[in-house]
């Protein structure tokens, strides 16, 4: 080849390449468009692992490391589990179990000896829904794990109410791959985060919402002659039941009894727009020393208000071994949360997923059971000194009763949002995250607490004690001056 | 005519080679085998049918062409053959591009039996053509095209484990096109300019990863026309600065 | 006569990159080939005779120096529609038949059909590969049959010149023969043949001229004739009596006997007559007197020795 033909060929490349780079440039929009909501990022994720996808396996190995994945969760190695969960949503972003699980899996299975989860691990697990959310915007599935998360493990119900109803508006797909709307149940939970807010129109217009969907769909089975009628049916007689109660509990929440008397004789009916009884001459069965005449109709009221006489106290008779001890003039199964945390720690949310986690941070969350007005038991962090690190200098120790949480007989005396519950010393009345609900008023009592205590066993004194106004001001909670009264009574 | 002896040849010859009908059968066996793995995610076996299918079609084609493209000219040096060729009045960039031709018209038969398998199997299991399919196959060819002149280019100068690495790394990083496109816009400008340098001087292999959206119809892209066929072109013309590449070196290349 | 292959202070270095060192592989040869000859190219192994080749060929390119092939420059595609080369221990596509190798050979030429079939046909004759063989994969085939490929594809164009790299090497006896027969048989036809090799015997059977190249350089090359012919002459007689032969061992020592018969190698001619005188003196007949030819191989170790080989 001759020099100058070796000279014309170097200068072919130009317009080529030139060429190459405008296309290159083209293509960037759309390839960014088609992969855009597979946002994934690989932080964490160890290079060999890089080569599977290179290897254009894709979904196929994704599908094969599930099953391995399964494997490890039988033999209850769910720390190998976590890699594989990243990988495998690397190589299939659209894989929800994994999603799901490996959620769950950081969120609840990774616990200290006494059982009580991680803390820790409650941002990752929802920054990896999130990113799933992310991947995969038209199904429901992960929005609701999302709302579960937050509602059964969180208690953020607001949060939950917000991922239900992302739930709600996004679809699912049935065995022959048509986009079918959501199960029932995504309304369900919807209703109850509601309810938990103590939005109970809200909520009593969600069980009428997804009742009218119901009715429908098995006017539609039934005209079929669909096997999945018998199944709708029975949906549709828990919806009812649960907009029943609703509207029972919204007339006369604080009675234990919320059967009507008509004529002597007991009657489950109410008037399904207002929740009062039907016939109106009903009247509600309450026992005396409830302290309602019986044969009275009544309107919605508390009952009365409700000393809940509360205190705490603890000691740490060993290293990290803590002993509180408390009072709690509540229902029996009425459940104190004793949360033992950093100074500096605050309720956060993760912008993007990564396994690690802040190992010097200490988080610990327990919930003690009353029983016969008291409550407490011996919660032993020193045999998990990688969950429980101590090494910050201050920690805040708070026991608190949050009634929005609480089981529903523990709620008939408290009210949705402690609005029957009152205390001397230990209420506070906060503003809840959501604009629409009433403040929740609940019980509260915080101690500071150093290492000398928690390691050393200093005594827990008077002197520890934080006045709830300071800490919710350091943890950015928005108090209202507590009343003595909440305001349902007419 | 040359080029084309060169390449009839060339294909005639590695299809001869048993690694290569092996990867064939592997691949039909597996993309065969399809439905009966269907049982890893019942919701969705026909989506494991479909990327089981494409990713050995990537698979066996990456293997194929790696393992034509860094042989096809050290083979001929190393056995001599090149010099019965060369001393015959066949110019040098003839040499070349004949070779990689052959390795390329091999890929294509290879690809072409295994997407009509796979096609037959989609039929058979689910009664429906997929068309939509063939889009995933032919961007697989573009992609081998492309690594195929990466190979040659390679080949010129180096030996074939060198070959191999060098066209497996680059294939690698063309891969993550989606990670260097974002590190464009990274804070760190020298992260920045060295991101849109490595974006638009290497070849972009990523460009042709479409079988996510293959699967999952609800991915949805505007101008899909346009955007496959901006793809073939960006493969003829990265191949053709390739190719160019390739003779120039060649051309000073002493056998 | 026309020139086929003019060569001018062709020189090849390599750097040895182990030891850094410059290798002198060809070291400013000067070389003339006319038309028609059977050129031998004489030299050790790694003597310079291939890399020469190849050069020529353009396969690779020289340091310095020029040479040109059938009037064009190295490489030359036109020069190589014209020329064939059989490379050294040749390997061709293993999994081609006979047939296909030279069919793909015969499109590089550009021949097209019919004139690519009779040629194959006529070339497998030429160089008598069994008829059997022709449609087998190479890979069954013997050395001797690689060999007559190999031939074979050299002689497809119809070569003004072929470039036989020790097209002999590693044959048994009976093919190396055939083969040497077919390559005079090529010279008959009037084409240049430039024959590198060692097999020093096969050179100087069908050869016309030759050059011995030794670590690169040209030692010497001229007309086969020219570098045999030597400067003594043989005396051969009988009926020499004991005495005689010492008195002619006396003047000249480089005497054999054997049944009686007495063989005189003479250094100076001058010596000729002298020895002829006493054995005639004797009553002894003389019954020949030759001018002493030396074998190729004589010349060669002479040569190769003289320029300090080892």
């Amino acid at each position: 080849m001759s020099a100058a033909t070796r000279r014309r060929l170097l200068l072919a490349i130009v317009p080529l390449f030139a060429a190459v780079v405008m296309l290159q440039a083209r293509q960037n929009p759309v390839i960014r468009e088609m992969r855009g909501r597979e946002r994934t990022p690989l932080i964490g994720l160890s290079t060999e692992f890089i080569l599977g996808p290179m290897l254009g396996l894709g979904q196929a190995v994704a599908g094969l490391l599930w099953v391995r994945a399964d494997e490890f969760f039988h033999e209850g190695d769910y720390d190998a589990i976590l890699p594989l969960v990243r990988m495998i949503t690397w190589l299939d972003p659209h894989q929800l179990d994994v999603y799901i699980t490996g959620a769950w899996h950081l969120a609840y299975n990774f616990t200290d000896s006494g059982h009580r989860s991680d803390r820790r691990y409650i941002p990752p697990a929802q920054a990896l829904l999130r990113e799933g959310f992310h991947n995969n915007p038209t199904v429901y599935d992960i929005a609701f794990e999302l709302g579960w998360q937050n509602s059964d493990k969180v208690r953020n119900f607001h949060e939950a109410e917000q991922w239900f109803r992302e739930a709600t508006v996004r679809s699912t797909t049935d065995e022959q791959g048509r986009k079918q709307p959501p199960p029932m149940f995504t309304w369900h939970q919807l209703a109850h985060s509601l309810a938990r807010q103590g939005l109970i129109d809200e909520s009593i217009a969600t069980w009428r919402h997804v009742l009218s969907l119901t009715d429908a769909q098995l006017k539609e089975a039934r005209e079929r002659n669909d096997p999945q009628a018998w199944s709708l049916a029975n949906v549709r007689a828990n919806q009812l039941h649960n907009l029943t109660l609703t509207l029972k509990r919204k007339f006369s929440r604080f009675t234990h009894e919320i059967d009507f008397v008509v004529d002597g004789k007991q009657t489950k009916s109410i008037d399904m727009q207002t929740g009062r009884p039907s016939p109106p001459n009903a009247y509600l069965a309450t026992r005396p020393n409830e302290g309602v005449p019986i044969g009275q109709p009544r309107l919605p009221a508390l009952a009365r208000e409700w000393e809940t006489a509360f205190d705490a106290r603890v000691t740490f008779p060993e290293p990290m071994v803590m002993e509180p001890r408390g009072d709690f003039a509540m229902g029996d199964g009425a459940r104190v949360t004793i949360r033992l945390h950093d100074y500096d720690w605050r309720p956060t949310q993760l912008e993007e997923f990564t396994f690690r986690v802040d190992q010097t941070q200490t988080i610990m969350i327990d919930q003690h059971s009353v029983r016969n007005y008291a409550w407490g038991r011996t919660i032993d962090m020193s045999r998990d000194p990688k969950m429980y690190s101590f090494t910050r200098p201050e920690y805040f120790l708070v026991f608190e009763f949050d009634p929005r949480g609480t089981s529903p007989f523990i709620q008939d005396r408290t009210g949705w949002c402690g609005e029957g519950m009152t205390d001397r010393r230990f209420l506070v009345v906060k503003r809840q995250s959501n604009p629409n609900s009433p403040p929740v008023r609940l019980i509260r009592k915080v101690f500071r607490l150093t290492r000398d205590h928690i390691l050393n066993g200093a005594p827990v004194t008077d002197a520890d004690i934080v006045p709830n106004a300071d800490y919710s001001r350091i943890m950015g909670e928005v108090v209202l001056s507590p009343t003595r009264r909440a305001g349902l009574a007419p | 005519m040359v080029t084309f002896a060169i390449a009839r040849q060339t294909v005639e010859d590695m299809l001869r080679r048993k690694i290569l009908l092996i990867l064939l059968i592997v691949g039909v066996c597996l993309i065969a085998l399809g439905p009966s793995l269907g049982f890893l995610t019942p919701r969705e076996s026909s989506a494991v049918l479909r990327s089981l299918g494409l990713a050995v079609i990537l698979i066996a084609g990456l293997l194929i062409t790696v393992i034509s493209g860094i042989q096809v000219i050290p083979t001929e040096i190393e056995r001599r053959t090149i010099y019965t060729v060369l001393s015959k009045p066949v110019q040098r960039y003839q040499f070349v591009l004949g070779k990689f031709l052959g390795g390329i018209m091999t890929v294509f038969v290879m690809i072409v039996a295994m997407g009509i398998v796979f096609l037959g199997v989609l039929f058979w299991h689910e009664k429906v053509f997929a068309p939509d399919m063939l889009k995933g196959v032919l961007m697989t060819f573009c992609q081998m095209m492309l690594l195929g002149a990466l190979t040659i280019f390679f080949s010129t100068f180096a030996p074939p484990v060198v070959n191999f690495f060098m066209s497996f790394g680059l294939f690698i990083v063309g891969n993550l096109s989606t990670v260097t496109e974002s590190l464009t816009e990274n804070r760190n400008p020298v992260t920045a300019i060295m991101a849109t340098i490595v974006h638009y001087t290497i070849p972009n292999f990523g460009n042709f990863n479409i079988q996510n959206k293959l699967i999952h119809p609800e991915i949805v892209i505007k101008n899909e026309m346009v955007f496959l066929t901006q793809n073939v072109v960006y493969a003829v013309l990265y191949s053709a600065v390739l190719l160019v590449l390739a003779i120039l070196v060649f051309d000073k290349r002493e056998v | 006569m026309a020139v086929a292959l003019s060569i001018q202070g062709l020189t090849k270095k390599y750097l040895d990159v182990w030891n850094k060192e410059e290798i002198t592989a060809v070291d400013d040869l000067t070389l003339e080939v006319e038309e028609g000859e059977i050129f031998g190219f004489l030299g050790r192994n790694g003597a310079g005779k291939t890399t020469t080749i190849k050069m020529l060929l353009g396969l690779i390119f020289p340091t310095s120096g020029t040479a040109s092939v059938l009037g064009k420059p190295m490489g030359d595609t036109e020069a190589k529609s014209q020329l064939s080369y059989l490379p050294e221990n040749p390997y061709f596509y293993e999994n081609m038949s006979g047939w296909d190798v030279l069919d793909f050979y015969g499109r590089l030429f550009r021949m097209g059909e019919p004139t690519r079939t009779q040629r194959i046909e006529k070339c497998l004759n030429d160089v008598r590969l069994d008829k059997r063989a022709w449609r087998r994969p190479l890979r069954g085939y013997s050395k001797g049959m690689l060999q007559r490929i190999g031939i074979a594809q050299s002689l497809l164009n119809d070569p003004k010149l072929l470039f036989l790299d020790e097209p002999t090497s590693g044959l048994d006896p009976i093919a190396h023969a055939e083969l040497r027969d077919i390559i005079r048989d090529v010279g008959k036809q009037g084409k240049t043949v430039f024959l590198s090799s060692h097999q020093l015997p096969d050179v100087e059977l069908v050869c016309n001229r030759a050059a011995i190249i030794h670590r690169g350089k040209l030692l010497t090359s001229g007309p086969l004739s020219e570098l045999t012919s030597g400067d003594k002459v043989e005396v051969l007689a009988e009926s020499v009596p004991d005495d005689a032969v010492e008195q002619i061992r006396a003047l000249c020592p480089a005497v054999e006997r054997s049944n009686g018969r007495v063989r005189v190698t003479a250094v100076d001619p001058g010596q000729v007559n002298d020895i002829v005188d006493i054995v005639r003196g004797r009553k002894g007949s003389v019954t020949a007197v030759l001018p002493h030819k030396r074998t190729l191989e004589e010349v060669f170790v002479d040569t190769v020795l003289r320029a300090g080989g080892d």
